[in-house]
């Protein structure tokens, strides 16, 4: 079943006199549980996609489902409902809340989902086990190094079990080490949880764990491949 | 999300720019600590000049004939109540009245060998206790009997300006009942300091009797003047004492023109209050923008991760209010100290108190404390920096996440 449903969505940005279409005329479906890679250079518009997937921006032009639901009708609130309870999000800057620690980042979603208390720190503390951050937290973001922050947003992430997480370049400011290591994670993850994980990258190590690779370029997709 | 952690978040957002923050704070503080002095300041001397002036001057009923003239210190025999003493039993059996007493008016010149001094002749029952204030205010020699018929009271500062001693004699002129012009000698009794400027120079007392031979008027007064127990019964009483040929005025007619003075200085006190909230407004504006500035991406991530506009505002609210709370916490103890001291010590006013003559003002002036305006000048601190805060916190719940979530 598809919990992603784009058709020919087109959006474009309008800098100075120059418009630029970042996204043109693509359809996509993802299934639930997918680990997909969407990778091109630069400016191929794969960022965008993965924005209007995660309903942090709209379409100019076509219909976005989720969960068979057109996301592109919704006003603000409604969108920050569907970001609170089905999507998760991974951001290149790991993008915490510099002063909650590693436990009230985690925490931070599921406080706004309105989960009580015990089941909150259960979920909190079962994610934090599961990236390897037992150990750290109560330690606020400027005292964890890199991958342990990523690893901090790889948990907030899926601490509220959402339908789908979307990472943008999510090891671009890691090591090699941390940076497979935040993959392994996610995908052990995914496998544990069945949520779907998509990835906006151009790290050949991302695309290397890849189960699905969605090739773009100039913001069409120009390849959709099944990985052996 | 519980509001526990937006107010956790919002506390500690605070926590990232100490300096900032403290001086934000500082700046409420200070606002408000200023408008509580000076609010405590203002009502001191409002209450410290309308008391003078019932106090030495108007008392809070005053029966006159009823063409005494508004304007001037007429003598005439038709401008004067002719039976004083009536009146004065008729008051005095009234519960609300503390004492009642008759007062001659008149204007006189105290001429020395070297200057001549314009000044104000009470003709005084010397026995009341309306005049205990100028008794305790007595500073050297003694208070007047009923039978001295040539012995004056005078205030020091008017003695000490015109270099006259205790006991010296004095030559008063005043144009009497018949619009003739009177001539006596008088020996200062006693000297008095009320603490009031325009009185301690511009007064003299003499016995009613012998003011009444020497203006010859009879036994006629100017007025009889009440105390009450009750400032607020003036009205009633003035009312029951109502009769043809005479005019009953409150201490709110005595004093209508100061009340307006202070009234119209009151707006303009309030429009110094409105500056010094809009002062705070615009620090407390200033401060919550630029925070918001800093953590745009911040509000990016909170909208990303579904944290809604309405929560979002709400954070920035309480940030506004954690300042604006503490800013009050510390401004009104900082207010209430400097009231405090200003009502211990007072502010030695000197001869600016004498600069408006229409208001009897003390040499030295003293606030007090006025619950009801401080607590009114809180709650409107607290809201100005809400309302000030309204837009900065509007401005970060309306960041459109994409582009919040792309700012550097």
């Amino acid at each position: 079943m598809s919990i992603i449903e784009l058709s020919d969505i087109s959006k474009s940005y309008r800098i100075g006199e120059v418009e630029t279409r970042a996204v043109d005329g693509v359809s996509l479906n993802i299934e639930a549980g997918e680990f997909t890679a969407l990778v091109g250079p630069s400016g191929s518009g794969k960022t965008t996609l993965l924005q209007i997937i995660g309903c942090l921006d709209k379409p100019d032009r076509g219909a976005v489902l989720i969960n068979g639901q057109d996301v592109t009708r919704l006003n603000a609130n409604r969108r920050a409902d569907l970001r609170r309870d089905v999507i998760g999000f991974i951001f290149q800057f790991f993008a915490l809340v510099p002063v909650l620690d590693a436990y009230e980042n985690v925490e931070l979603p599921l406080l706004l989902s309105g989960v009580g208390a015990k089941e909150r720190k259960e979920r909190t503390l079962e994610l934090l086990d599961a990236v390897g951050l037992a150990d750290r937290i109560h330690h606020r973001p400027d005292q964890l190094s890199g991958g342990q922050q990523q690893r901090v947003a790889i948990a907030r992430a899926l601490v509220k079990r959402p339908l789908m997480v979307l990472a943008d370049e999510p090891t671009a400011n890691l090591d090699t080490a941390n940076g497979e290591q935040a993959m392994e994670i996610m995908q052990r993850l995914n496998a544990q949880t069945g949520t779907a994980f998509i990835f906006a990258t151009h790290d050949p190590r991302v695309m290397s764990f890849a189960r699905r690779t969605v090739r773009m370029l100039d913001g069409r997709i120009v390849a959709d491949e099944l990985n052996p | 999300m519980t509001w526990t952690k937006l107010w956790v978040i919002a506390y500690r957002d605070l926590t990232r720019s100490r300096r900032r923050t403290f001086f934000t704070l500082l700046a409420v503080a200070l606002g408000l600590a200023l408008l509580i002095v000076l609010n405590g300041f203002i009502a001191g001397i409002v209450d410290d000049a309308l008391q003078n002036s019932i106090r030495l001057q108007t008392g809070h009923v005053q029966i006159r004939a009823a063409t005494f003239p508004d304007d001037k210190r007429s003598l005439q025999w038709k401008d004067l109540l002719d039976r004083p003493a009536a009146l004065v039993a008729q008051a005095a059996a009234m519960p609300e009245v503390v004492t009642a007493a008759p007062v001659l008016w008149a204007d006189t010149v105290l001429n020395t060998s070297q200057e001549s001094v314009g000044l104000q002749l009470y003709g005084i029952d010397v026995a009341s206790s309306l005049y205990d204030p100028i008794r305790t205010a007595l500073v050297a020699g003694d208070f007047l009997a009923a039978n001295d018929r040539s012995g004056i009271l005078m205030g020091k500062r008017l003695a000490d300006s015109l270099n006259l001693p205790l006991g010296a004699t004095v030559n008063l002129v005043t144009i009497d009942a018949n619009g003739q012009p009177q001539e006596a000698r008088f020996v200062i009794r006693g000297l008095f300091d009320s603490g009031v400027l325009v009185y301690d120079e511009g007064t003299l007392f003499m016995p009613l009797e012998k003011a009444q031979a020497y203006t010859l008027v009879g036994d006629r007064a100017s007025a009889v003047m009440l105390l009450l127990h009750d400032k607020e019964s003036a009205e009633r009483v003035a009312a029951a004492l109502a009769a043809p040929g005479l005019q009953t005025l409150t201490w709110r007619d005595l004093n209508a023109f100061f009340i307006q003075t202070m009234d119209t200085a009151m707006s303009f006190y309030m429009f110094l209050d409105a500056i010094v909230m809009l002062i705070v407004a615009v620090i407390i504006a200033n401060t919550l923008l630029m925070a918001v500035f800093e953590r745009i991406r911040e509000m990016g991530i909170l909208a990303a991760l579904g944290m809604k506009r309405r929560q979002i505002m709400q954070m920035m609210l309480f940030e506004a209010s954690i300042i604006a709370l503490a800013g009050i916490v510390v401004g009104v103890i900082l207010g209430l100290l400097g009231v405090a001291f200003l009502t211990q010590n007072g502010f030695v006013m000197g001869e600016m108190a004498g600069v408006a003559s229409t208001i009897p003002m003390s040499a030295v002036l003293y606030a007090r404390f006025d619950p009801v305006t401080f607590a009114w000048l809180t709650l409107w601190t607290f809201i100005i920096a809400l309302v000030a805060s309204l837009y900065p916190a509007w401005f970060a719940a309306h960041l459109e996440p994409v582009e919040a979530l792309h700012t550097n």
